[in-house]
């Protein structure tokens, strides 16, 4: 049997909202078929690691799972009575060294690393964020049974959006009325189909269709002066498939939960009309940047003020987005392109803060209308594009620098 | 509540009737224009490649289909096409190639073409580029993949030598085995097991959805190469014959190839050869083998095909540019070898119309540029050509024999001469 590719093809959307029929009647006569609902993700896990190219995968995604369950679990048991800070840091380290493994060992080894599966790193935000908050005390045990489901929530497994677990459990216990419930398979459908438009369609026009055409001109022009525009036609064709791709499919799995009762946050918010990068990052790939914001950026920026390590309040923003993106960088995976993408964002955002600054003292001097904001918005654009040329790793991989 | 469920699904419904009833009703398309025809017999895309409606349209108003791959966007003025436009030949050339498209492609886009061509004749231009170890690429496969001319084949296969072959090798391609129904159905014939009827039915659905497609979403604009051939046969005196042809295409070949002393066109050789590029290619072909390897068998499905539909045809095998073999190393001897065993193939099972240029690599003028046919290569295929497709018609013997679709062919040398 072939493994299934989540959302690879309009056949995995008819098996399974067939599979989800039950739990649609369900839902709409005002119950939750948990059993079904968990029978289904238990089927279609299995069946997207089968085949004999993945079914290690799937082994590697079992005994994660039992890892991270083991480390909650007996982080929130200890946390009952302790908070030793060594002991919080020593938990997220573990809880992230299998993806830390992952993401290593291409640099060091020519195969993949044996831990590796799709969707490690959307489970490790999830459980890293299960750890934060029973350190902070805005949780103070979690079941070990809702600690899975939330984990292995089939619409978002393989890629996010990345839910947050007091968020989702809310969801989960609770059913909707059947009016609003009405109403949010009204807004499934429409995610669904919009998906459809921008996955298959757009994504495919701009990835499958148009990527090689841009691709093969900057290679025929590679070492001429003409390199330029192809190289152009390339960074705005490829920006635009990795937003279409990927808000194609963020909007399929918001839509699926939305047909299993579950509002999942939405993904992206037109990114391409964000007016700075700060605005950029609060509209493109919500989920992960929020993420980030919180458990990486707000805590560096708290442990740099604890503990005086930096006194320039601008200084320690600063460094805390250097850190926050270089993460991000590294996260993607650890090659170059990566991490200098990463770096490109934290410069942005740092130059970015300059203006505003400047922009605050001067208010009176600087021109504000529709016309400085769509400047404002094209440099924005053109700014992320260029992050996203590099992030393909295309001027990298093909020594074109 | 019940008027807000027909508000949200209602258009659904709707929509989804609508294309299931445009897709699997039994439409018929009208005739394409002339132009549109005319435009889609230089057009050498996937959409013309892997489609039906343009190909067999022309086919059916007696257009001859000219196989081959990348000489034929060679589009100069003594071009098969430019030829027999501007001297009203009896024949009018449909160009089946494109670069990258190798045996198994050709034998498979020319599924639905088959049967019109039927007692009739046709052109091939065989590339021995084609022959490599690995045999057809798999992303250019991919690229003029035709699920349409698929199960147009597979709907037909039989449990012969041929037919599993073909099924086997389909299977090795990745833009087939993502297709599941197809896949199966490959998996069946591989097997040498009759397509059960659910899967046939299923199949025959997927046909008529895949013609509908093709007739609904195939559109023929003007291309680049129809401007291009206008302005080659412009170039073409009013009357010629092949003496004065072969002289004017080397006056046009020496004008056009004055930067380099490869007698390769100049403008490619300033945009793939110029800059430094050209040093890189010293000695980069010493390796290059095209003896062996799976093209040979993927070649002989071809063979049967033609063979099956009694067409007559006439092979062309090219040169290569004789000092660009020798500068990047190229083996001329295993080279010679490699043709000697494709034509021991060709005319061991009957095929006796091969034009054998592989010795003419040193010609002046002959090549457009590194492997490519052009200028007096071209009015020496018309020489040969334009006479097999004036004639009447003559019978054909052909005598398949399996053993082309065997490894041991496959890894075969054939001593040359």
């Amino acid at each position: 049997m072939s493994p299934l590719a989540p959302y690879a093809d309009p056949q995995y959307f008819a098996i399974l909202l067939i599979a989800l029929i039950p739990v649609v009647v369900g839902l709409w006569h005002g119950h939750r078929l948990r059993l079904w609902e968990s029978g289904v993700a238990l089927v279609f896990i299995t069946w997207m690691f089968a085949g004999p190219h993945k079914w290690h995968e799937g082994v590697a995604l079992v005994a994660y799972v039992i890892w991270q369950l083991a480390l909650t679990q007996g982080f929130a048991r200890y946390r009952r009575n302790h908070n030793a800070t060594w002991v919080f840091v020593l938990a997220v380290c573990l809880s992230i060294a299998p993806l830390a493994a992952v993401k290593l060992t291409p640099v060091v080894a020519l195969h993949p690393s044996l831990l590796g599966f799709m969707g490690i790193s959307y489970l490790t935000f999830k459980s890293v964020q299960v750890l934060m908050e029973l350190r902070d005390g805005t949780m103070k045990a979690v079941a070990p049974i809702a600690f899975l489901r939330f984990l292995l929530f089939l619409p978002t497994i393989s890629s996010g959006p990345i839910d947050r677990f007091r968020r989702f459990q809310k969801d989960y216990d609770a059913v909707p009325e059947r009016g609003a419930y009405l109403e949010m398979l009204g807004r499934a459908l429409h995610h669904i189909l919009l998906g459809f438009l921008y996955k298959y369609i757009l994504g495919y026009a701009f990835g499958t269709v148009m990527l090689p055409q841009v691709a093969q001109a900057a290679m025929a022009a590679h070492g001429t002066s003409a390199l330029i525009w192809p190289l152009l036609g390339y960074m705005y064709t490829y920006s635009m498939y990795l937003f279409f791709d990927f808000a194609g499919y963020s909007l399929f799995a918001v839509g699926i939960s939305l047909v299993m009762g579950i509002q999942t946050p939405e993904n992206f918010n037109k990114p391409f009309a964000a007016k700075n990068i700060k605005d950029f990052w609060n509209r493109w790939h919500m989920t992960l940047s929020f993420w980030f914001r919180d458990f990486i950026f707000m805590r560096v920026t708290f442990f740099i003020m604890k503990h005086k390590l930096v006194k320039n309040r601008i200084r320690v923003s600063q460094v805390a987005y250097l850190i926050n993106f270089l993460i991000m960088g590294f996260w993607h995976g650890v090659t170059v392109y990566y991490i200098v993408y990463g770096l490109f964002h934290a410069v942005a955002i740092i130059i970015n803060d300059y203006w505003l600054r400047f922009k605050k003292k001067h208010r009176q001097s600087l021109p504000h209308n529709r016309w400085t904001q769509a400047l404002a918005v094209f440099i924005t654009f053109n700014v992320v594009c260029f992050s996203f040329l590099i992030f393909s790793g295309f001027l990298f991989l093909n020594r074109l620098l | 509540m019940k008027r807000r469920v027909w508000q949200i699904f209602g258009p659904l419904l709707i929509a989804a009737g609508l294309t299931l009833a445009l897709f699997l009703a039994p439409l018929s398309f009208k005739r394409m224009s002339p132009a549109a025809v005319r435009s889609a017999s230089v057009a050498m895309s996937p959409t013309v490649l892997a489609g039906a409606r343009a190909k067999n349209q022309a086919l059916a108003q007696g257009a001859v289909p000219f196989f081959g791959s990348s000489e034929l966007s060679r589009l100069d003025p003594f071009h098969p096409s430019a030829l027999a436009a501007r001297y009203h030949r009896n024949y009018r050339p449909f160009l089946i190639g494109a670069p990258g498209t190798q045996s198994l492609t050709q034998f498979i886009n020319a599924q639905t073409m088959l049967p019109k061509l039927r007692h009739k004749k046709a052109v091939f231009i065989v590339s021995m580029q084609w022959f490599t170890r690995r045999g057809v690429m798999r992303q250019a496969f991919d690229y003029f993949y035709s699920p349409l001319e698929t199960v147009t084949w597979v709907l037909k296969a039989k449990d012969t030598v041929a037919d599993r072959y073909a099924a086997r090798r389909l299977l090795c391609m990745r833009a087939v085995r993502k297709d599941r129904l197809i896949k199966s159905a490959l998996l069946q014939v591989a097997a040498g097991q009759k397509l059960d009827r659910p899967m046939r039915l299923l199949l025959e659905a997927r046909l008529t959805v895949l013609h509908n497609e093709d007739g609904l979403f195939s559109h023929f604009t003007v291309n680049p190469h129809e401007r291009e051939l206008a302005r080659s046969i412009r170039q073409l005196p009013a009357a010629a014959t092949n003496q004065q042809l072969d002289a004017l295409a080397a006056k046009v070949g020496a004008a056009h190839t004055t930067n380099n002393d490869f007698g390769i066109d100049d403008r490619f050789f300033s945009s793939r050869l110029g800059e430094g590029r050209l040093a890189k290619m010293r000695g980069k072909q010493r390796s290059f083998d095209y003896r062996f390897g799976p093209e040979y068998s993927d070649f002989e499905l071809l063979l049967a095909a033609f063979a099956k539909y009694d067409i007559d045809v006439q092979f062309v095998i090219p040169p290569i540019n004789a000092k660009w073999a020798s500068y990047t190393g190229l083996s001329q001897a295993k080279l010679h070898q490699a043709v000697e065993k494709l034509r021991v193939q060709l005319q061991g099972q009957g095929f006796n119309r091969v034009l054998d240029l592989s010795r003419d690599g040193n010609r002046p003028y002959f090549m457009q540029d590194t492997i490519h046919i052009g200028w007096r290569g071209w009015v020496r295929v018309d020489r040969t050509v334009a006479p097999f497709l004036a004639a009447k018609r003559q019978p054909v013997q052909y005598h398949l024999n399996s053993q082309f679709f065997t490894k041991s062919w496959r890894d075969a040398v054939v001593s040359g001469k």
